[in-house]
């Protein structure tokens, strides 16, 4: 409890924990609003088939989880960059205890700029679509709540992993490189690789499996929702174990 | 001193103790099969040039690096078996590790916090290291004085039995300086431990009760000030006659060592008509002036002539240097 409380001064008590979390917020729902900007003079048959306005409505999710994993990553990667680590760990000598705090508080950080994020996007976006006359997604419609719920863990378990390549990195500049390959890159150029590495990418690659959590209609060879979700759920745990191994076994 | 937990601290007496401690890089060795301590109740120099592995060794002692052998234990406890660490050891490695967009309240708040303290010890401390009027501003825009006391601040919020401090007067002016040392003497005077560390003789000259000396690792001497000022500098003795010959003779008689002559020169300041001057090594000047009166010779000076403790410290880490004339 005590270093859980250390661990929330510490996050809550620098301006760029709030800014990159406002970031979020307001270029997830920018950007969503952008995404649809095209069709929103057309006519619903101008619209892309199938049509899901619950996952088109969070494809601002593309830049606003870059900024919710480098709220992670920055949750730590400061303590690196200014030698500070060395007199956390002399005041919390477990790693298993000053780890498990980080992520708690971080856990709690994202799972707020996700919800935020991801309520704030679909509503501007839905309501974008209903005042243009398309088909839009109403909260109370089959599978909509839970792609809320799906989003929101998914922006969660970006901020999650962030916190843990900010350990395992023990550098801003070099988390910002990590969190740009696997979040844009590899969803991006893992799919055009020939043959089954490139099916394994497009399906599998955990960052788009976990994409599927916030889809209401099925995409064409996606995983499940709940499916695509697990499968981001285990690779951040890897990787938060990853993380808490070097912690342990290297020097500071 | 103001201690917010009248009970007693469950460390006080208790030291620092390295056995065989080791630590290699590669084929480097940083740290090479130390073995020193550090009492409670005085002020302790970790004295070596830089590079010698001072700050491996506190880092060892820290639990943030690992001894490739040998052990370096709070008491006979290592850093990760204390129950509570904040209340035990305190540690100021590198002043500027700090975030520079956090104010100096939360960043003590924050280590306060995961001592399990509250608000009112780090009002205390602010007070106590005088940052009380710069609480709610950037820690970025502090001056190196100033940083310098915000670690200190960090190191004492448990109030610990024992307090490390690396370089704790690299940087400081004069105030400074003499604010740090005064604020060691009375932790020291409480029955904490205290090991500081310093490339700078000088520093520990003025502040430290013992001195434990490193050079590439290895110990070259475990002492108290006292004891390493008495053993390590040399004792030689300027006297200046008109016959130096005659007062030569009746020095060695005397089982005393000449070791050289010097003509009356400029050089050494000597009077205008005054004879040449002699070198007698490790010997008082008294033992010369008896010689000298007893034989009824007139001296025209009498001068101790004291090798320096940063002498001695550039002599003794020469050899265990890497960076030869760079040693201090």
């Amino acid at each position: 409890m005590n270093v859980l409380r250390s661990e929330w001064t510490k996050l809550r008590s620098v301006r760029s924990t709030w800014l990159t979390a406002l970031s979020a917020v307001v270029s997830g729902a920018a950007l969503g609003i952008l995404g649809v900007s095209e069709v929103l003079g057309g006519t619903p048959s101008d619209l892309p088939t199938p049509w899901d306005p619950t996952a088109t409505s969070l494809k601002g999710f593309l830049f606003a989880q870059l900024l919710v994993g480098m709220l992670g990553a920055l949750s730590i990667t400061p303590e690196y960059d200014t030698a500070m680590i060395g007199t956390s760990l002399s005041a919390v000598p477990s790693r298993a205890r000053l780890l498990r705090a980080k992520a708690l508080v971080v856990t709690a950080v994202g799972l707020a700029t996700g919800a935020a994020t991801t309520l704030l996007s679909f509503t501007v976006v839905q309501v974008a679509l209903r005042g243009a006359g398309l088909p839009a997604a109403g909260p109370g419609d089959p599978g909509v709540a839970g792609a809320l719920v799906g989003g929101t863990l998914y922006l969660t378990l970006v901020t999650l992993a962030g916190m843990a390549v900010g350990v395992l990195t023990r550098s801003t500049t070099t988390s910002l490189a990590v969190l740009v390959g696997a979040l844009l890159l590899v969803p991006a150029l893992g799919p055009g690789l020939p043959g089954a590495l490139g099916d394994w990418f497009a399906g599998y690659w955990p960052v788009t499996a976990g994409q599927a959590a916030y889809t209401v209609v099925p995409v064409d060879g996606a995983l499940t929702p709940s499916t695509g979700l697990a499968v981001l759920v285990l690779a951040v745990d890897a990787v938060v174990v990853a993380a808490y191994a070097a912690l342990r076994v290297r020097d500071v | 001193m103001p201690i917010t937990d009248p009970a007693p601290r469950p460390t006080a007496g208790v030291g620092i103790r390295a056995r065989g401690l080791t630590k290699r890089y590669g084929s480097t060795t940083a740290v090479d099969d130390l073995t020193f301590t550090a009492r409670p109740g005085v002020i302790t120099g970790f004295l070596g040039p830089n590079g010698a592995g001072k700050s491996t060794a506190i880092r060892m002692l820290l639990g943030l690096a690992r001894p490739t052998s040998g052990t370096i234990t709070i008491g006979d406890r290592r850093m990760a078996e204390l129950e509570d660490p904040a209340r035990t050891i305190g540690a100021l490695l590198d002043a500027r590790a700090v975030h520079p967009h956090r104010t100096a309240y939360a960043h003590l708040l924050a280590f306060a916090q995961a001592a399990g303290l509250g608000r009112r010890r780090v009002e205390e401390v602010l007070e106590l290291v005088g940052l009380d009027h710069a609480a709610t501003r950037r820690v970025g825009e502090f001056s190196l004085g100033m940083h310098q006391r915000l670690g200190i601040g960090t190191a004492l919020l448990g109030d610990p039995g024992v307090l490390v401090l690396d370089e704790p007067l690299n940087g400081l002016d004069p105030e400074g300086i003499r604010w740090m040392r005064t604020l060691m003497r009375d932790l020291a005077g409480e029955g904490r431990t205290i090991l500081f560390s310093s490339h700078l003789m000088s520093e520990m000259e003025l502040t430290a009760d013992d001195l434990v000396v490193i050079g590439q690792g290895r110990l070259i001497a475990q002492a108290s000030l006292r004891d390493f000022v008495r053993d390590n500098t040399s004792r030689d003795v300027l006297v200046r006659a008109a016959s130096t010959v005659e007062l030569a003779r009746a020095l060695e008689r005397a089982g005393l060592t000449v070791a050289a002559r010097t003509g009356a020169d400029a050089e050494t300041g000597a009077p205008a008509g005054a004879g040449a001057a002699l070198l007698v090594t490790g010997a008082d000047p008294s033992a010369v002036g008896h010689v000298a009166a007893a034989e009824g010779i007139a001296l025209d000076e009498l001068t101790a002539v004291r090798e320096s403790l940063e002498d001695v410290f550039l002599r003794l880490t020469h050899d265990a240097t890497d960076y030869g004339s760079h040693a201090a």
